[in-house]
C-alpha cells in the first residue's frame, strides 16, 4: 500500500486552520512524508487535482455557489472527508443569525446591494455537513496543532478519528481550576466542545465556546443559569451565537421566539 | 494501633525528611481553593479542608499513556513514581479504601497497584465547614487505609501509625516523636467531642437507601434533568467515581501508538453507547438517577457501604447545585432552594 493521497482545501474563511497546520513546524517534513499531499494550495501553487484522495481537510464554510461546486468536487473523488476549524464544521461566526429569515437583508445592509458580490451567487453560509457526507471532523477556531497531529496520526494508519464528546469543563477540572461560572463569570465550558485543554478558564477568562456547541448541549439551562447570576438574555444570547453556528443558530431562534416572541436577527 | 506525639514545629522537618522516599505532595492554596502540589512542605496548608481534584488522581491519572505499541510490540507504561501524600482526610481516606475495593477486589488493576504500592499515605486530621456532612455518611473517622495519621492537638499532632511502612517510617525519625500521656488521650477527646459538634448539615441518610430505590419513577429525576449541564464535574470532583475511557493516539513523531486512559463520566454522551449508536440512557434526567442509584443504592448493596464519604466535593462544584444534598432534600421533602430545584429551566 503507497502512502496515502491527501489534499488540504478551504472554502470561505480566514485560512487560519490551513495555516496551524503549516505552523507545525517541526512535524511538517514527517507529515509530508506520510502522506502524498496532492493539493494544498497555501503550501503550493504546484497541485494534482486529477487523483482521487484518500483523505481531504476541508475549512471554511459554504458561502457562495463556487464554494459549493469545490466541496462537491472535493467530496466526491475523496474517500475521507474531514471538516476542519469552527466554519466546516459548524459555520463559523458567519453562521451566527442561523435560522433568522431576514438574511438577505442582513447581506444588503452589510454590502450595500443584492449583486454586490459578482464572484460567485452568495449563500446563506452552512458548515460542509448542510450538504455533503462529513466522515470526521476537527473542530476550534483556529484548529489546535496537537489535535491536528493526532487526528493526522490516526488518518495515516488507516483509522477515523473521533472528537472527544465532552465539554470543556472536563479538561477545565483536569487542569484543577477553580469554576468561573461558580464565581458568576459568563463561561460556555459546559455546552462547548473540549479539546483546547480548557486554555482560556485556565488564563481566568471565561469560555467563548470557539470549539463549537457539543452535541448534547442543554443551552436553555445554560441561559437560565446566566441569567440567574444577573446577566441578561440579550448578552447571553449574544454570547451564545458567536460560536454557535448554524445548528445552535436554529435553535437559539426558536427559543427567542418562545421566550419573546420574534427573532434577534 | 500504636500513637505517639510530635511537636508541631517538626512537622515540616519531618515531611522534608520523607522526599528520601519519594516526592512529597500536600495540600496548597489555589485561589480560594485546595490542590495537591509537590511543594515545600512549609507552602502545606493545614487549614485545607477540600481539594478541588480529590487524591484519587495519584493513583488513577486524570489521563495516563498506559501501553505504547511501537515496531510491532506492545510495551506496559506502568508509571509508579514514589510519592508521599499528606493531608488526606478521613473522607479522603475512606474514598481510597473504595478506589482500593474497586480496583483490587473482582479483578486487580495493576496500574492501580503499582501506584498504590509506591505512595506512603499520611493522614491529617480536619474541622468540618458548612458543607461537611462526613457524620452522615459514617465517615468522619478513620481506622485503616493510611500509612500514618496526623491528628491536630492544640500545641502538637498525635501521629498514628497505620501500616508496617508507616511504623518503619517513624521508627527511623524516633527523635521526631514521644510516647503520649494519660493527659494527651484527654486532650484527644476533649478535642473529638467538639469536632462532633461542629457538624452543620441538617439532614438524615437513615433509609436513604430505601427512599432512593422508591424514588425510580419519581419527576425530580426529569426536573433534575432539566437543569444538568452533563459537563461531568461532579465525577471528576467525586473522590469515589472511578470510571474511564481508553483512546488509542498515534504520535507521528516517533511513528508510536500510545494506549491512553482517562477519566470519563457516566453524564457523557458515550458512556451508555452501544455498537450501532444505541443510547441505554439518552436522557440527562437517566444518567442523574444512574448516578445517585450507584452511590446510595447499589454501590451499598455490592460492597455494604455507599460511595458518598460526605466530603462535599459535589456541594461547592456543581454550577447547578446537583449535589448529594440538594438530591436527598428533594427525596425526602426538605426545603430545598438549589438551583436545580427553583428555576423552571424552559426546554425546547
Amino acid at each position: 500500500m503507497g502512502k496515502p493521497k491527501i489534499g488540504i482545501y478551504g472554502l470561505t474563511g480566514c485560512a487560519g486552520d490551513q495555516l496551524n497546520i503549516l505552523n507545525c513546524e517541526d512535524e511538517l517534513l514527517k507529515i509530508f512524508d506520510i502522506f502524498e499531499v496532492k493539493s494544498f494550495v497555501m503550501a503550493s501553487r504546484a497541485k494534482d487535482e486529477s487523483v482521487p484522495l484518500d483523505v481531504a481537510f476541508v475549512e471554511g464554510s459554504v458561502s457562495t455557489e463556487k464554494d459549493l461546486e469545490e466541496l462537491k468536487k472535493v467530496r466526491e473523488k475523496s474517500r475521507i472527508l474531514v471538516a476542519i476549524g469552527h466554519c466546516a464544521v459548524f459555520g463559523g461566526v458567519q453562521s451566527m443569525y442561523m435560522g433568522c429569515e431576514a438574511w438577505m437583508e442582513r447581506y444588503k445592509k452589510v454590502y450595500g446591494k443584492e449583486d454586490a458580490v459578482t464572484i460567485s451567487p452568495p449563500l446563506e453560509p452552512r458548515p460542509l455537513s448542510a450538504y455533503v457526507k462529513v466522515d470526521a471532523v476537527l473542530p476550534g477556531c483556529p484548529i489546535e496543532k496537537e489535535p491536528f497531529l493526532k487526528m493526522a496520526g490516526l488518518l495515516a494508519q488507516g483509522v477515523i478519528p473521533k472528537n472527544p464528546d465532552y465539554p470543556v469543563c472536563a479538561e477545565c477540572k483536569w487542569k484543577e481550576n477553580e469554576c468561573l461560572l461558580l464565581k458568576g463569570e459568563m463561561c460556555l465550558g459546559p455546552i462547548t466542545n473540549s479539546g483546547c485543554g480548557a486554555i482560556c478558564p485556565s488564563h481566568n477568562i471565561g469560555c467563548i465556546g470557539c470549539w463549537g456547541p457539543i452535541e448534547e448541549e442543554n443551552f436553555a439551562a445554560g441561559i437560565a443559569l446566566l441569567e440567574s447570576k444577573g446577566y441578561t438574555l440579550d448578552a447571553v444570547i449574544k454570547r451564545f451565537s458567536i460560536f454557535g453556528g448554524t445548528e445552535r443558530g436554529e435553535k437559539l431562534a426558536k427559543y427567542i421566539e418562545s421566550v419573546k416572541g420574534g427573532c434577534n436577527g | 494501633m500504636r500513637v505517639f506525639k510530635m511537636e508541631k514545629g517538626n512537622l515540616v522537618p519531618f515531611l522534608r525528611s520523607l522526599e528520601e522516599f519519594g516526592e512529597v505532595w500536600g495540600p496548597v492554596k489555589k485561589g480560594n481553593s485546595f490542590v495537591y502540589a509537590h511543594e515545600d512542605p512549609e507552602k502545606f496548608d493545614l487549614s485545607a479542608i477540600r481539594t478541588l481534584i480529590p487524591a484519587k488522581k495519584f493513583f488513577l491519572p486524570k489521563v495516563a499513556t498506559i501501553l505504547k505499541f511501537k515496531n510491532g510490540a506492545w510495551t506496559d507504561n506502568r508509571e509508579c513514581k514514589k510519592r508521599v501524600i499528606f493531608g488526606l482526610h478521613p473522607c479522603d481516606l475512606h474514598a481510597l479504601n473504595i478506589y482500593h475495593e474497586f480496583y483490587t477486589r473482582i479483578y486487580e488493576d495493576p496500574y492501580y497497584t503499582s501506584n498504590r504500592e509506591a505512595t506512603l499515605i499520611i493522614g491529617l486530621s480536619c474541622l468540618p465547614d458548612d458543607n461537611c456532612f462526613c457524620n452522615l455518611t459514617d465517615t468522619s473517622t478513620i481506622e485503616e487505609g493510611f500509612d500514618l495519621f496526623f491528628t491536630e492537638l492544640d500545641d502538637k499532632f498525635l501521629v498514628w501509625v497505620g501500616s508496617p511502612r508507616g511504623d518503619e517510617v517513624l521508627a527511623k525519625r524516633k527523635d521526631m516523636v514521644e510516647d503520649i500521656t494519660q493527659n494527651d488521650i484527654k486532650e484527644y477527646i476533649e478535642w473529638r467531642k467538639k469536632r462532633e459538634k461542629m457538624f452543620k448539615v441538617d439532614l438524615s441518610f437513615t433509609g436513604l437507601p430505601e427512599i432512593v430505590s422508591a424514588s425510580y419513577d419519581s419527576d425530580i429525576w426529569d426536573k433534575m434533568g432539566a437543569a444538568c449541564l452533563s459537563c461531568g464535574t461532579c465525577t471528576m470532583v467525586c473522590p469515589s467515581c472511578t470510571c474511564f475511557d481508553v483512546e488509542d493516539e498515534y504520535d507521528i513523531r516517533n511513528d508510536e501508538l500510545n494506549r491512553k486512559r482517562k477519566w470519563y463520566s457516566c453524564f457523557f454522551r458515550e458512556y451508555s453507547m452501544v455498537a450501532g449508536g444505541h443510547n441505554f440512557r439518552e436522557a440527562r434526567a437517566e444518567r442523574l438517577r444512574l448516578w445517585y442509584t450507584h452511590k446510595l443504592v447499589g454501590f451499598m448493596s455490592e460492597y455494604g457501604e455507599p460511595a458518598c464519604v460526605g466530603c462535599g466535593r459535589c456541594v461547592v462544584s456543581c454550577p447547578v447545585g446537583i449535589n448529594v444534598l440538594s438530591v436527598v432534600r428533594a427525596l425526602t421533602g426538605e426545603k430545598n432552594d438549589a438551583f436545580w430545584a427553583k428555576t423552571e429551566v424552559k426546554q425546547l
